[in-house]
């Protein structure tokens, strides 16, 4: 009897697992605010942003954007004592950096870093693959034990 | 005659003997066996080139220490000393490969970590592993894993969201959770680091390529596994034709992309005519794999007990 999972909440609102790392959680919310703010930043204010619906130590916010100035994520310059924390690229900038690095993968190594699930550059085959498919899904409706596949699609 | 026999066995099980295995396509029906068979290959090949180093060493090692000197005429000293090297050169370069890819590999995952993590969305991982699931705001359809000892994460664009159903989708998960879990990365390094390592005209790409593509199976197997085979052959054609249209793209021209084209669409071509049920039937596939790893088996355990086994004692009976 093939087991089939449930529907995953893709498209709704979902709660985190645990496991995601709670930093990587925070650095994702501090270049939100970040993103978001029509000027650079204090650390306090980043810290009164993100501590409106939960307890944040002010430190924590201060760790977090010291290691996205790291990363080379922010750039901060001084502003009298304290630093004015800005995000070094848009976020669209960044969403097109990974997706080269996903789908460029020249050379060597760079296509052994990330293991995409299909090497999508298909030049002349859609037939042969589309032909293949429907063997596929004529093959599953003559076995008895497959019901015909999947919910119907949006 | 140990070290030209020990030499020879390397030589075989690192070209020919994967030509041969190369063209055995029933392999596909049972991948998860075949690359263990593949992995054993390997290994007996880079044993029998450390074995032959060895018993050539200790025969140079003795022959100086005879009662007449040099027995052996200065060109077989020669010669001997000539394969001793190549010995040390392969796994000199092996380990120096294995070290310096290790640490790009891991550079370059770290980085992409750190703009995925902080530019993508998390979602949910319903197949339930450990990897953190990110969504990137992206109309090109792309899926793929990042893989790592605990920051794994599976990475998919909201262009092939968009493409795929609920159950597709689970499909794409299972099979990139599949990859993580098993490690799949690291037997490509090694396989990867072997193809460098060994010389040019003794090597094979066929060992890397096959396994490569072996690998893509047993994921995909995963998959068929908990959604069934329809659901994993549409989410690989909803993402490699949707991928065409990537003309936009204007730094997309790796060199040689009609061969990476060709190439690569057959592998997919091949990923969804194995979910046809091509190949193997199903009921015998188990013996089919028990015939598989009792051939990797064979390879590892008949070159030690015949060759190196009895090398051994004679040589604990020199040195002791």
């Amino acid at each position: 009897m093939r087991q089939r999972s449930k529907v995953p909440t893709w498209r709704r609102p979902h709660t985190l697992p645990d496991v995601v790392n709670r930093l990587g959680e925070l650095e994702r919310e501090v270049m939100n605010e970040l993103w978001s703010a029509p000027s650079p930043m204090l650390v306090r204010d980043v810290h009164a942003a993100l501590s409106r619906d939960r307890d944040l130590a002010y430190t924590t916010v201060m760790t977090v954007l010291e290691r996205l100035a790291r990363k080379r994520m922010v750039e901060r310059d001084l502003d009298g004592r304290a630093y004015r924390y800005r995000p070094a690229q848009t976020k669209d900038a960044l969403v097109a950096e990974a997706m080269s690095d996903a789908l460029d993968g020249a050379g060597a190594l760079r296509s052994e870093a990330l293991v995409r699930f299909v090497d999508g550059i298909t030049s002349t085959d859609a037939q042969a693959l589309r032909e293949a498919l429907a063997r596929v899904e004529a093959g599953s409706r003559a076995t008895a034990d497959t019901p015909p596949g999947g919910p119907t699609r949006p | 005659m140990t070290p030209l026999l020990l030499g020879i066995l390397a030589v075989v099980l690192a070209g020919p003997v994967p030509s041969v295995l190369g063209r055995v396509g029933a392999f596909t029906s049972v991948p998860r066996a075949a690359v263990v068979l593949w992995q054993a290959v390997a290994l007996a090949a880079v044993l029998s080139a450390v074995g032959s180093g060895l018993a050539l060493a200790l025969r140079l090692v003795t022959m100086s220490g005879r009662a007449g000197g040099w027995a052996l005429g200065p060109f077989r000293i020669g010669a001997h000393l000539l394969v001793l090297a190549l010995t040390v050169t392969v796994l000199a370069r092996l380990s120096w490969v294995l070290i310096t890819n290790a640490r790009t590999l891991r550079a370059i995952r770290r980085r992409h970590r750190s703009l995925v993590d902080v530019a993508g969305t998390t979602a949910p991982n319903p197949t339930g592993t450990p990897a953190a699931v990110l969504v990137l705001h992206h109309d090109v359809p792309t899926a793929y894993c990042v893989p790592a000892l605990r920051a794994s994460r599976v990475v998919v664009s909201d262009g092939a969201i968009a493409r795929l159903d609920a159950v597709e989708l689970d499909a794409v998960l299972t099979h990139e959770n599949a990859h993580l879990r098993a490690r799949h990365d690291l037997v490509i390094e090694v396989f990867t680091a072997l193809w460098i390592a060994f010389p040019r005209g003794v090597r094979s790409r066929i060992a890397l390529d096959q396994v490569r593509n072996l690998l893509e199976m047993e994921a995909d197997d995963d998959a068929v596994r908990l959604v069934g085979a329809v659901p994993m052959a549409r989410a690989l054609v909803a993402l490699s034709i949707g991928s065409s249209d990537r003309s936009s793209h204007a730094s997309v021209a790796p060199a040689g992309v009609d061969d990476l084209a060709g190439h690569a669409t057959s592998q997919v071509l091949r990923r969804v005519e194995r979910l046809a049920g091509a190949g193997t039937r199903r009921a015998a596939r188990p013996v089919l794999a028990a015939a598989v790893y009792l051939t990797a088996v064979v390879v590892m355990v008949v070159p030690t007990v015949t060759i190196a086994l009895p090398w051994l004692r004679a040589a604990w009976r020199v040195v002791g």
